[in-house]
């Protein structure tokens, strides 16, 4: 039998990977799009774990819409990188830096 | 250890190394490709979690749509990776430490001491019933009211997608179906008199 | 679970809004541009109606759950979506100008900032951590791709990309503590969480670990110190009708959110997450003070004025009482009111070709306008908490709060730093009073903005005979 501890690290595994991608790859934004899909994966990992042990199909109802949001905040983030890039033939972030202060 | 132990190790190794590959892959397509990998092996693992219904939407739903969503705004932007890759050897060392120091404290407080086998006991192997059927028949009833807010919700993507990339183009010729067919005779065919030919020598 | 329809009755102002939505969505493809105003006016028709309907079964000390306890209406609920209409409302007619003259006046403003309402409700209504999360969802989608409207201007597409990954990470933090917490407890209900919460032995240092992500997500969506990278880029690169959008209702969205997870869900985790709200305070209140002073970009420094606020507004909740939850609410309803006055005057003061959003360009106003400089002192002088002006108690009231749940010194710090940031409103009322104007920009405003600017100014100082009632009102509503 597994254990739920080994999913829970296993997700916490994604989590960690996720935040440090989110860091390594502050100038790429369509990595940090990506990044930020692995750390909802992540959770759904957790949900779906904590589902099967507690015996409790609420998590995967979460899970599903999850996953709806995902898509619909997936088709908005991209709909702005392309704005991004008709506006300044770049989606390095370094080089978004119009405003300071 | 069993069967289903040794293939949730080799499923979740796949599934680590596959995420790393995301977020170091040079090239945004080879990482949107480990994303698909990653989507497929998660999938996997979800089904020996008995989440039938939610591993194959997330094959369906993910790689299908999501993930050629992203190749599709990858290829057209034809982006130049080389800048991207700027300053990317110099936060390395210091992502990997800081997930390094998370990764212990999750694990230190996720792991067996809280999450163990003594507290959470897995419920049998077989379940009776469909998985989906269950799913839909909890989606239709008592969560019919988030149904409805995630409902709304792919239609603020819908408007937001088409609000912000949408272009009239100008210089563009089309067709205008209602336009053409409700021409009448006099838009196109113009009546001209002409004064009748009176040269003299032409008449029979 | 839905028996019968007048099971909906409770959700009727939420089910007009979403009709309506639809119905100006719709409507917004046939009408054409010059007949526009049209869109603008069902959209104010429609808030005015949510209004009346939200009201017609308004019962302060009512507690109805719908669909098994997803969606709650309580009194506390009803007077945050009343001042969530009316800060719309407001919104809605400064921006009409901006927009028209920005040449950005299109049906998709109002069809998204209607969605955003419509999702501002649902949070603030929602009695589950996953009506919570769709909730926040619909609110920040809308508002990502309202950030973004102006497509042709690059700053405004930055910033609101970087609204958006950082939305997108809170969000994922956020659900991240929210897996947890469901993980530990085995329920979505945040009722059913408290109660076996209070009941149940569970793992401390899980629970805590879960607090952690959700307090830090909340943090991310408030725009809380050190959570505040986004908050001067975007309030600075999106257009200034949209700013004006982003800083009023939103926040009473957060409290009443804040208000549902923290003090009905994890009540009985309050010494956890209120040490963790201190300090988000305490940061709020000293950086975005001294950094708010180093602003040359009016819109940039508000946005640091924001962040000092929010520290108001935290230093409310923190307390965990009744009186501090009022207090913040309080707090949120009143500055939503300000801050629709100030970013309304930058509005009143563009025009086509320019953009009144430096400080300088406010030199002289006092000789150009003298009634508009008179308004935008109200405005500011209540932003910096001076009395006999309404910023001024509702300051007041949070820092009783914290002093009798016995955090004195973080109520000594936000004094300090309440006089710390007079200076900065300070300065441009001085540069409005006592520099010589600058530039002739013509006054373009059309009438209604006047009106409501001047209504939105004087409130200021009519709030003040009102106080007792208003705030008598927060306290009904949190017992």
């Amino acid at each position: 039998m597994i254990p739920l501890s080994w999913w829970l690290t296993l997700a916490a595994l994604l989590f960690c990977i996720s935040v440090a991608g989110i860091f390594i790859n502050r100038k790429n934004i369509i990595i940090l799009l990506m990044a930020i899909e692995l750390m909802l994966l992540s959770v759904n990992m957790n949900f779906v774990a904590f589902s099967r042990y507690l015996d409790d199909m609420a998590g995967q109802v979460f899970v599903f819409f999850i996953l709806t949001v995902a898509a619909a905040e997936a088709a908005i983030g991209l709909a702005i990188l392309v704005l991004v890039f008709r506006n300044r033939r770049t989606i390095n972030v370094a080089e978004l830096d119009t405003m300071r202060g | 250890m069993n069967y289903e132990s040794y293939l949730f190790l080799a499923l979740a190794t796949l599934l680590v190394i596959a995420a790393g590959a995301v977020v170091t892959l040079r090239n945004p397509v080879h990482a949107a490709m480990s994303l698909v990998l990653t989507f497929f092996t998660s999938a996997m693992l979800w089904i020996l979690l008995r989440a039938e219904f939610l591993g194959i939407t997330l094959v369906l739903v993910y790689v299908g749509a999501v993930m050629v969503l992203f190749l599709f705004v990858v290829m057209m932007l034809d982006i130049n990776v080389v800048p991207l890759r700027e300053g990317f050897a110099r936060y390395l060392p210091v992502g990997l430490l800081v997930a390094g120091i998370m990764a212990a404290q999750m694990v230190a407080v996720l792991g067996g001491h809280h999450f163990g086998l003594e507290r959470y006991t897995a419920p049998p192997a077989v379940i009776e019933g469909s998985n989906t059927a269950a799913l839909g028949q909890l989606l239709y009833t008592g969560y019919v009211y988030p149904f409805e807010i995630a409902a709304v919700i792919l239609l603020v993507a819908i408007v937001a997608a088409i609000a912000l990339t949408h272009r009239r183009r100008e210089g563009v010729k089309l067709q205008d179906p209602g336009k053409q067919t409700m021409v009448r005779k006099a838009d196109r065919l113009r009546v001209v008199k002409m004064p009748s030919d009176t040269r003299e020598g032409h008449g029979a | 679970m839905i028996d019968t329809w007048t099971d909906l009755l409770p959700m009727l102002p939420e089910l007009f809004l979403l009709g309506m939505v639809n119905l100006i969505l719709i409507a917004g493809l046939f009408i054409d541009e010059r007949r526009r105003g049209l869109v603008h006016f069902i959209a104010t028709l429609t808030l005015a109606f949510a209004a009346i309907l939200t009201l017609r079964d308004f019962d302060i000390d009512g507690r109805v759950a719908v669909a098994g306890g997803m969606f709650i209406r309580d009194g506390a609920g009803d007077v945050l979506k009343l001042f969530v209409y009316l800060t719309m409302g407001i919104v809605f007619v400064y921006a009409k100008f901006y927009l028209r003259t920005h040449k950005l006046f299109v049906a998709e403003f109002y069809t998204l900032a209607l969605f955003s309402v419509l999702g501002m409700c649902v949070l603030i209504s929602g009695g589950n951590l996953l009506t919570i999360y769709l909730g926040l969802e619909l609110m920040a989608l809308s508002s990502y791709a309202l950030v973004a409207l102006d497509r042709d201007s690059p700053v405004a597409a930055e910033s609101a990309m970087k609204y958006f990954v950082l939305g997108a990470l809170a969000s994922g933090l956020l659900l991240y503590g929210m897996s947890i917490l469901y993980g530990v407890t085995g329920s979505l209900d945040l009722s059913e969480i408290a109660t076996r919460l209070s009941s149940g032995e569970y793992p401390k240092v899980v629970l805590a670990f879960a607090v952690v992500f959700i307090v830090v997500g909340i943090g991310f969506k408030f725009g809380a110190v050190p959570f505040h990278m986004w908050v001067p880029d975007v309030y600075q690169g999106a257009p200034t009708a949209i700013t004006l959008l982003l800083a009023s209702a939103p926040k009473l969205a957060a409290v009443g959110m804040t208000f549902r997870l923290l003090s009905e869900g994890l009540e009985p985790l309050a010494r956890d997450w209120s040490q963790m709200l201190g300090f988000l305070a305490l940061m709020s209140l000293v950086v975005g003070n001294f950094a708010a002073i180093a602003q040359t970009n009016l819109k940039r420094m508000l946005a640091y004025s924001t962040i000092s606020h929010v520290g108001f507004v935290l230093l409310g909740i923190l307390a965990g009482s009744d009186d501090g939850m009022a207090a913040a609410m309080f707090y949120a309803i009143t500055y939503a009111l300000m801050t629709t006055g100030a970013f309304g005057m930058i509005i009143a003061l563009s025009n086509a070709g320019f953009e009144c959003e430096r400080i300088e360009d406010f030199k002289g106003l006092n000789q150009r306008n003298p009634w508009f400089a008179f308004l935008m002192l109200l405005i500011l002088a209540s932003l910096a908490g001076f009395p006999p002006l309404v910023g001024f108690f509702s300051k007041l009231y949070v820092l009783q709060a914290a002093i009798n749940a016995g955090w004195l010194w973080l109520t000594v710090v936000a004094v300090v730093m309440a006089v710390i940031g007079a200076y900065y409103y300070l300065r441009v009322i001085k540069v409005m009073y006592f520099d010589e104007p600058e530039h002739e920009h013509a006054l373009q405003a059309p009438g209604d903005v006047r009106v409501v600017l001047a209504a939105n100014g004087l409130l200021q100082l009519l709030l003040t005979f009102f106080v007792g009632s208003l705030t008598a009102l927060c306290v009904a509503a949190w017992q």
